[in-house]
C-alpha cells in the first residue's frame, strides 16, 4: 500500500476506460474459493449441532478458551514489539546504505522469505532445544551452566515468529525512511539536538506511519499463525489457529471450529478497519 | 471467442482430471516411514497384481474426510485412521460397510474387526528411553510419572487418543482390568503432577527427534518408532511393562467411486504376506493371525503381540463412545 499509491488522475483514467473488467476473474476466484466457503463454515457455527448461539456461548464463556484468546494476543503483541525494535535499525541502515549494498542485504532478507516455512521452523527447533546449538554454545562459553528453556514455550514461539515476520516490518519501513530528507536530521543537529533528540523528536515521528503499518501487518498475520506456534510453543501457549485446527481436524466439531474462526476473522477485520481509517499513508502525506 | 476457448480448455482439464481419478484409487495414511511401508508392501503389490494404480495421499485428516463425504466428492478410497475414530465414524454414517465376501475376515484378529473397519496394524504405547543420555531408565508408567526419581523432560502424544490417560491411571495405581470406564478426574490430577515437565510430540517423526536429541530423554512412544530409531544407532531402551495397545484401522469413506477396488485393496493389505512384510519393516504387529509364522523369529520377539503378559488393550468402543467428551476436556486441560 505504501509503495503503490496511485494518483487520483490515474484512477479516473482507469475508470473511464472501463478496465474494471480485468479484475473480475480475481474477484470471482475470491468469491468462489474463499468468501463462499468461509460463509458456509460460519453458517455451521450457528447451525451445528442445533441452530442457536450455543457455540459462541461456550467459546466466550469458558476460561480455557478465553485463555487461548489471551495467548493469541500476547504472542502477536510480543512478536510485533520485538520485530519493530529489531527491524527499525535494519530498515534505517538499508535506507541510508549505498544502493548496491542495500540491494544485497535486501536480497538476503527476501531470500529468507522464499525458504520453506516448515524447514525454517524445524531449524529453529534444532537450534533452540536444550541440547541445541545455542544452549551448547552458551554453556561452553561458561555463560550458563544449565540449558535454558528456549523452545516449547513462549520464548520459542516469539523467536521463531519474530524471525518470520521481520521482513514485513522492514520492507514497508524502508520506503518511509528513504522518503525522509537527511537534511532534516542535519538541521536538527545544527539546531542543537543531540543524537537521542534527533531520533525521538525527528526521525521517529516522521517514520511513524511506516512503523504503524508494518506493526499492524505483523500483528494481524501473527494472530492467525499456525505452524510455528504449534511446533515451537507448548500447549499452554496455544493460539487460536491451533484451537480451530483441533476442533476441525481432531474433534470434528465444525460448529465450534467455525465459531472460533469467525471470532478470529472479526478481530482481524476490526484491526484492518482501524488501519484503513487512521493509518492511511496517502492521507498522512 | 477467447472466452469459449478458455472454457473449452477448462472443461477438458476437468474431464481429464476426472478420468485420471476414475482409473486410479487413492490410499491415504499418516505419512513418514509407516506410509512408505504401506506403499511398498500393500499398494505396490496390489498394483502389480491387479493393474489398479494406487495414488498415495496424506496425512489423514478427519475434517477432510467428513467434508468429502458430506459434499459427495470423495477423493479418498481407503483411509488409515485410528481405531476409535473408525468405530465412531462408522456409527456416524461416514463410512461404507466393508464387503467381507472380498475381504477374508476369518484370518483377522477379531479385536480389530467391525462392520465398517478392519485393523490396519496394531501398535503399543511403550516407555522409551535414550540410554546414552541418562543413567537410569524408567521401567513402568509409575516411574515415568515420578519426577523425584526421574527428573527432567518427558514426552507424550499430544492429540486426544487412547494411551496417555490410561498410562496416567496405571501410574496412579489403577489395576489394568479396572481402567474402564476411565476415571478422568483422577487421570488429569495425575497428569497435573508432571505437566510442567511434559513436551508433547504431535508426529512420530517428532517423537524420534525429541528422544534422539535427548530434548526429552524418555517418554511414551509408538513401539515401531523406537525400533526404527534403534536402527539408526541411537541406544534405545524399551520397557514393555503395561504396554498399551491400540490399532489403526482401514476404512472406506461413504460414496467412494472405486468401492470394489477399495475392498480388493483392503483384502490385499490385510493378507498374511502383506501384513508380515509390513510388520517386518515397521516393527508394528500384524493383524492377520497367519502372518507371524511368515516372519523372522528374532524379529517377531520385538513385536507387541509377543508382549502380552502385562499388556493393556485400550478399549476402542469405550473411546468411540466418549471420544468427543474426552477430547474437549483433554485440549482444555492442555491449554490451561
Amino acid at each position: 500500500m505504501v509503495l503503490s499509491a496511485t494518483t487520483d488522475g490515474g484512477e479516473r483514467k482507469i475508470r473511464r476506460n472501463g478496465s474494471f473488467g480485468y479484475v473480475v476473474p480475481a474477484l470471482l476466484l475470491i468469491a468462489f474459493f474463499f468468501i463462499i466457503p468461509v460463509l458456509m463454515l460460519l453458517m455451521r457455527s450457528v447451525l451445528e449441532p442445533t441452530p442457536g448461539l450455543q457455540n459462541y456461548q461456550e467459546l466466550l464463556g469458558s476460561t480455557t478458551y478465553l485463555r487461548v484468546f489471551l495467548n493469541t494476543f500476547t504472542v502477536a503483541g510480543l512478536v510485533t514489539v520485538v520485530a519493530v525494535v529489531i527491524g527499525f535499525p535494519v530498515a534505517w541502515l538499508l535506507a541510508i546504505m549505498p544502493d548496491k549494498w542495500s540491494r544485497l542485504v535486501m536480497a538476503i532478507i527476501v531470500l529468507s522469505m522464499w525458504t520453506n516455512l516448515l524447514a525454517r521452523t524445524y531449524a529453529w527447533m534444532v537450534l533452540l532445544q536444550r541440547t541445541g546449538v545455542v544452549n551448547k554454545m552458551l554453556m561452553s562459553l561458561g555463560i550458563i551452566d544449565k540449558p535454558l528453556a528456549l523452545v516449547n514455550n513462549l520464548v520459542g514461539v516469539t523467536i521463531g515468529m519474530t524471525y518470520i515476520m521481520l521482513p514485513f516490518v522492514i520492507l514497508p519501513l524502508i520506503g518511509i525512511l528513504k522518503a525522509i530528507d537527511p537534511a532534516i536530521l542535519r538541521a536538527a543537529a545544527l539546531c542543537g539536538a543531540n543524537k537521542r533528540q534527533c531520533f525521538t523528536r525527528v526521525l521517529l515521528p516522521l517514520s511513524l506511519p511506516g512503523i504503524a503499518s508494518g506493526a499492524l501487518m505483523v500483528f494481524v498475520m501473527s494472530l492467525g499463525y499456525y505452524v510455528t506456534p504449534a511446533l515451537l510453543g507448548g500447549t499452554s501457549n496455544m493460539m487460536l489457529a491451533e484451537l480451530v485446527a483441533q476442533f476441525v481436524q481432531s474433534l470434528v466439531n465444525w460448529g465450534m471450529g467455525g465459531a472460533a474462526a469467525l471470532v478470529l476473522l472479526l478481530v482481524t477485520m476490526v484491526l484492518y478497519a482501524i488501519q484503513l481509517k487512521f493509518l492511511n499513508p496517502n492521507r498522512a502525506r | 471467442m477467447k472466452k469459449q476457448t478458455i472454457i473449452a480448455v477448462l472443461a477438458a482439464t476437468v474431464a481429464f482430471a476426472g478420468q485420471a481419478y476414475a482409473a486410479d484409487m487413492v490410499f491415504t495414511s499418516w505419512g513418514g516411514t509407516t506410509q512408505d511401508a504401506q506403499k511398498q508392501h500393500w499398494a505396490d503389490t496390489f498394483s502389480a497384481e491387479g493393474g489398479v494404480n494406487v495414488t498415495q495421499d496424506g496425512p489423514t485428516d478427519y475434517g477432510k474426510l467428513k467434508a468429502m463425504v458430506e459434499s459427495k466428492n470423495v477423493a479418498w478410497d481407503v483411509v488409515d485412521v485410528e481405531g476409535d475414530y473408525a468405530v465412531q465414524a462408522g456409527n456416524a454414517g461416514l463410512l461404507e460397510k466393508l464387503d467381507f465376501s472380498i475381504i477374508d475376515k476369518t484370518k483377522l484378529d477379531p479385536r480389530f474387526v467391525t462392520d465398517y473397519s478392519v485393523g490396519s496394524f496394531y501398535y503399543s504405547f511403550v516407555i522409551g528411553c535414550n540410554k546414552d543420555a541418562v543413567d537410569a531408565c524408567p521401567q513402568s508408567w509409575a516411574d515415568l510419572f515420578d519426577l523425584a526419581k526421574f527428573p527432567g523432560k518427558r514426552t507424550f502424544y499430544k492429540w486426544s487418543a487412547p494411551g496417555v490417560i490410561e498410562a496416567a491411571l496405571l501410574a496412579d495405581g489403577v489395576p489394568a482390568d479396572k481402567l474402564y470406564p476411565l476415571d478422568l478426574d483422577r487421570a488429569f490430577k495425575k497428569l497435573d503432577t508432571i505437566k510442567s515437565e511434559i513436551v508433547w510430540w504431535d508426529s512420530g517423526a517428532q517423537s524420534q527427534q525429541l528422544l534422539a536429541s535427548a530434548e526429552a530423554p524418555f517418554g511414551s512412544f509408538w513401539n515401531g518408532r523406537l525400533t526404527a530409531l534403534a536402527q539408526t544407532g541411537v541406544t534405545v531402551e524399551t520397557s514393555w511393562t503395561n504396554n498399551i495397545t491400540a490399532a489403526d484401522a482401514l476404512v472406506v469413506p461413504k460414496g467412494t467411486k472405486n468401492k470394489e477396488a477399495a475392498m480388493k485393496f483392503i483384502a490385499n493389505a490385510t493378507s498374511d504376506k502383506a501384513q508380515a512384510e509390513f510388520a517386518t519393516m515397521t516393527g508394528y504387529a500384524p493383524i492377520n493371525t497367519d502372518s507371524p509364522k511368515l516372519m523372522d523369529e528374532d524379529l517377531r520377539k520385538t513385536l507387541p503381540d509377543q508382549q502380552a503378559e502385562t499388556q493393556v488393550n485400550a478399549d476402542m468402543s469405550y473411546w468411540a463412545a466418549h471420544r468427543d467428551e474426552i477430547g474437549t476436556r483433554w485440549y482444555a486441560w492442555q491449554a490451561k
